[in-house]
């Protein structure tokens, strides 16, 4: 019985883990190109979260449609922060820039508390669902799942077969060096913080498609939080890494939930939390390189 | 007399590199020496080997007769292992005077020089080495020359036996480059330091008159000789000469 | 000796901003619990300086030492007030609990996460605070999510008068003092050697350690002192003066960033900079509050943006160099 339960729960994981790894790799590359840590992350995938809303809700629009649609949201605002506020703290101490991410988050909460509101929203969308022997799919987390895993097969693409990913890839290595060699460094900021943000973005409105009521102007911060694990599992610099530790991160989640529950002195919620970070101090304290060192 | 320094087959090794092979080698009290190479064989990694920012991976280091092998940097400066930086390192918010003070407090044996005294040793130094019209200014805002003049009275402060100094006249007017070379020839003689200078080109260790050169090629040790000897050894002739060294590409 | 006396001259602006505090609160009607406020913002501000101020290190996770300084007064009044004749010695208690168990966290913290660098280590310590909280919620440790409500067993303690007059008034006094034995901490530390050894490290931590300078001691020391004195400050800000406690509440990453603009708006690493900025930072969210309520973060977003950008120096960064030269530069450090 419990095998089963734990066995539905893995799957269920690995299904939302695709997601969290997509949704971090736009953190990792930022932090991997510009060396700055996007504190505000949680609140871009917040926006996603609500051009889906909007777009399902006042428009009709499917979230398919939502996704091109957030895509070029973010990487506007992406060039937007960047130029207004980035650009001036790339050589700036870590202080600078994370404090400042973590404005331009709160100025993103905030802006929408005021236009929309603070009460918890959401949507149904309605695709159908497949029952596996182990578990119930909807349709739409599986629309997810294959959208996450295609958005990032689209950046190996990009970065692999463009001229634009190849220079994104030499600042990662080296950013003088780089420099040296002709690249536009300060564009190759600017693009890869707008890919960034677009990623960010993009991914609010996957997450969705597992949150029926929990669209709200502050439900980014969990997720911040969880990128931050995700992240360091996959090295921090490296959103390849991030997607596979998103995977490793929904199988953890869910897996260890199913265990917790079974102890009745524990909160599982809290604990599988718990869990999170200390997985995350673990891996700082003996590899942060992180544990995939996928390139 | 003993060696002040003894090096005795030391390895570092990053990954697959080796970039110290093997070395040995022993460098008397007030010697002045030159380490000669080109760019990657190995200059700096001997000197982080030596000051402790790397540990060899084969090999003993034995400073003062003491094996310091796998001591950690900060312990060692005290023992009287002083510094200075290709590219000048100062503390760069703090006064001229705070950073050489730095080097009195924290870089003598005794441990117990208070704040006081560190600044009364840091005006001391700073009047020897003639800094003293900048001595309130941001060590940040020094000149590269200042900064590098800044750098040794730092390191002077500590009362060190031995100098590693990272390419000390690099990027110097050559006027600036004799009256320091003599500056520190007074010095160091003065004080009985010896001074273990690094350069690229063995023309640099003739110009700072050093007694001995030590040259690497890909870490390892090819040549120990008088400076004279050195000049005329094939191997040495064959590194500067025969094939000039490689521009860096893409 | 009238020169070492001089060294101390500094102490004089911060000390006289908590003073004409104090008077005002007490004098003016109404104004005693904004002045609580701003004083609970200097002594944070204050505390939080020696670690981020001095080290450079940046601790997003700092408001674990608040929360469980507060546990630390929460426990020692829940657990004792059935002993009789104990009286005041219960609060003593919580304060010297306070310290110690904000003292042995960041000796934890720090052997993990001081061996990090830049974002890494600003990335470990959130980790430590939400880690630290959801271990006490999911392990339903010390009353779990639910916290503590110790209201009951303080006033069985003191009685009601007397309990309420420790609560609304003796709490927020014990704050004040504890601000200024942070700043008169600050001041011994940037007189010291541990002063020279953090600027050292602050600056080139490399260096500094070829320097002879046991980098990892001192920032060690500054990481313990900073976070036992915010533990106390919450013992007394949040404990002594709520008498209840909730893990979200105390916990919340918000305070971390409070601290921070408040230290960065000031001036990091500066004597009167935490005074400033909590001046600064607390009136204009009261004045924000008042005039256009629920608006404040909406418009303290882009002043940080701003600060960052455009004056990272803070306040007294700025004014330390306008006064060189001057009469004033003895007082401003």
């Amino acid at each position: 019985m419990i095998g089963i339960q734990l066995a539905g729960n893995l799957t269920q994981g690995l299904i939302l883990g695709g997601v969290y790894g997509m949704a971090t790799m736009g953190l990792s590359l930022i932090f991997g190109v510009l060396g700055v840590v996007n504190v505000g992350h949680g609140a871009f995938i917040m926006i996603g979260a609500f051009t889906t809303l909007l777009l399902f809700t006042q428009l009709g629009l499917s979230p398919i449609i939502a996704i091109p649609v957030a895509l070029v949201i973010g990487m506007a605002l992406g060039f937007f922060f960047y130029y207004t506020v980035i650009i001036r703290l790339t050589e700036a101490p870590e202080l600078a820039s994370l404090l400042a991410t973590f404005a331009i988050g709160t100025l993103l909460e905030e802006s929408v508390k005021f236009t929309i509101g603070t009460e918890f929203r959401g949507y149904n969308w309605d695709v159908g669902k497949i029952s596996l022997h182990i578990t119930t799919l909807p349709m739409s987390k599986i629309y997810a799942f294959v959208g996450s895993i295609l958005i990032a097969l689209l950046l190996y693409l990009w970065f692999s077969k463009t001229r634009a990913g190849t220079a994104v890839r030499a600042v990662m290595q080296d950013r003088k060096g780089a420099g040296v060699c002709g690249v536009n460094v300060n564009w190759i900021y600017a693009l890869s913080f707008a890919i960034g943000i677009g990623l960010t973005v993009t991914s609010g409105v996957l997450l969705t498609m597992f949150i029926p009521v929990g669209i709200n102007p502050y439900m980014g911060g969990a997720y911040t939080l969880k990128a931050f694990v995700i992240a360091v599992l996959g090295g921090l610099a490296s959103p390849y890494g991030a997607f596979f530790g998103g995977l490793i991160f929904g199988l953890i989640e869910n897996g260890t939930y199913t265990l917790f529950a079974l102890v009745p002195s524990l909160e599982p919620f809290a604990m599988t939390r718990f869990l999170s970070f200390l997985i995350l101090l673990l891996i700082l304290l003996i590899k942060p390189t992180g544990l995939l060192r996928a390139k | 007399m003993a060696p002040l320094l003894r090096l005795e087959n030391v390895t570092k090794r990053f990954g697959g590199l080796v970039a110290v092979d093997r070395v040995s080698l022993e460098i008397d009290p007030g010697e002045f020496i030159g380490i000669v190479g080109p760019n990657g064989s190995g200059k700096t990694t001997l000197f982080n080997v030596i000051n402790g920012v790397y540990f060899p991976e084969e090999g003993t280091i034995v400073f003062d007769g003491r094996d310091i092998t796998r001591l950690q940097p900060y312990k060692r400066a005290p023992l009287g292992i002083g510094r200075t930086f290709q590219i000048p390192r100062p503390f760069a918010s703090a006064t001229v005077r705070e950073n050489i003070a730095v080097g009195a407090m924290f870089g003598t044996l005794s441990g117990r020089v208070g704040v006081d005294e560190s600044l009364e040793i840091a005006d001391q130094t700073i009047e020897r080495v003639g800094l003293q019209e900048h001595k309130d200014k941001a060590a940040g805002s020094l000149t590269p020359v200042e900064k590098k003049l800044m750098e040794i009275a730092r390191a002077l402060a500590m009362k060190p036996k031995l100098l590693l100094m990272d390419e000390a006249m690099a990027g110097m007017h050559p006027n600036d480059i004799d009256q320091m070379v003599a500056f520190i020839k007074e010095i160091a003689q003065e004080e009985k330091i010896a001074v273990v200078s690094m350069v690229e080109h063995i023309m640099r260790a003739v110009v700072g008159m050093a007694e001995r050169v030590i040259v690497l090629h890909q870490g390892a040790k090819i040549v120990d000789a008088p400076t004279k000897e050195a000049l005329e050894n094939p191997k040495v002739v064959e590194i500067y000469l025969g094939h000039p060294p490689e521009g860096q590409g893409c | 000796m009238s020169s070492k006396i001089a060294r101390y001259y500094p102490l004089i602006p911060v000390y006289a901003a908590y003073l004409i505090l104090f008077l005002i609160g007490r004098n003016v009607t109404g104004m005693w619990q904004l002045m609580a406020m701003l004083v609970f913002y200097c002594a944070i501000g204050q505390a939080f300086n020696i670690f981020l101020g001095m080290t450079g290190y940046v601790d997003f996770g700092y408001v674990a030492f608040m929360g469980i300084g507060t546990y630390g007064m929460a426990l020692s009044i829940s657990h004792l007030y059935q002993i009789e004749g104990l009286g005041m010695w219960v609060i003593l208690i919580g304060a010297v609990l306070a310290i110690l168990m904000s003292g042995a966290l960041s000796v934890a913290v720090g052997a993990v996460a001081l061996r990090l660098r830049g974002a890494y280590f600003a990335i470990a310590t959130i980790g430590v605070n939400e880690g630290f909280r959801f271990l006490i919620e999911g392990a339903k440790i010390w009353g779990g999510s639910e916290g503590i409500i110790f209201s009951g067993q303080f006033t069985h303690i003191f009685g009601r008068k007397t309990a309420s007059l420790i609560s609304t008034t003796w709490a927020d006094i014990f704050v004040i003092l504890v601000a200024c034995l942070g700043a008169f901490v600050t001041l011994r530390f940037m007189l010291g050697k541990i002063g020279y050894a953090l600027m050292a490290l602050r600056e080139d931590e490399d260096a500094a350690k070829v320097m002879g300078i046991n980098v990892t001691k001192y920032k060690i020391i500054a990481f313990i002192t900073s976070a036992s004195l915010v533990g106390l400050v919450a013992a007394f800000a949040w404990g002594l003066k709520l008498t209840y406690l909730f893990p979200d509440e105390i916990f919340d990453i918000s305070y971390t960033v409070e601290c921070i603009i408040i230290v960065l708006l000031g001036g990091a690493g500066t004597l009167l900079g935490p005074v400033a900025g909590a001046l600064i930072y607390g009136l204009s969210k009261y004045w924000l509050t008042i005039i256009l309520p629920g608006f404040q973060l909406l418009i303290f977003a882009p002043i940080i943006i701003v600060i960052v950008v455009a004056f990272p120096e803070g306040v007294v960064g700025v004014l330390k160099r306008r006064v060189r030269g001057t009469v004033l530069e003895k007082f401003i450090v």
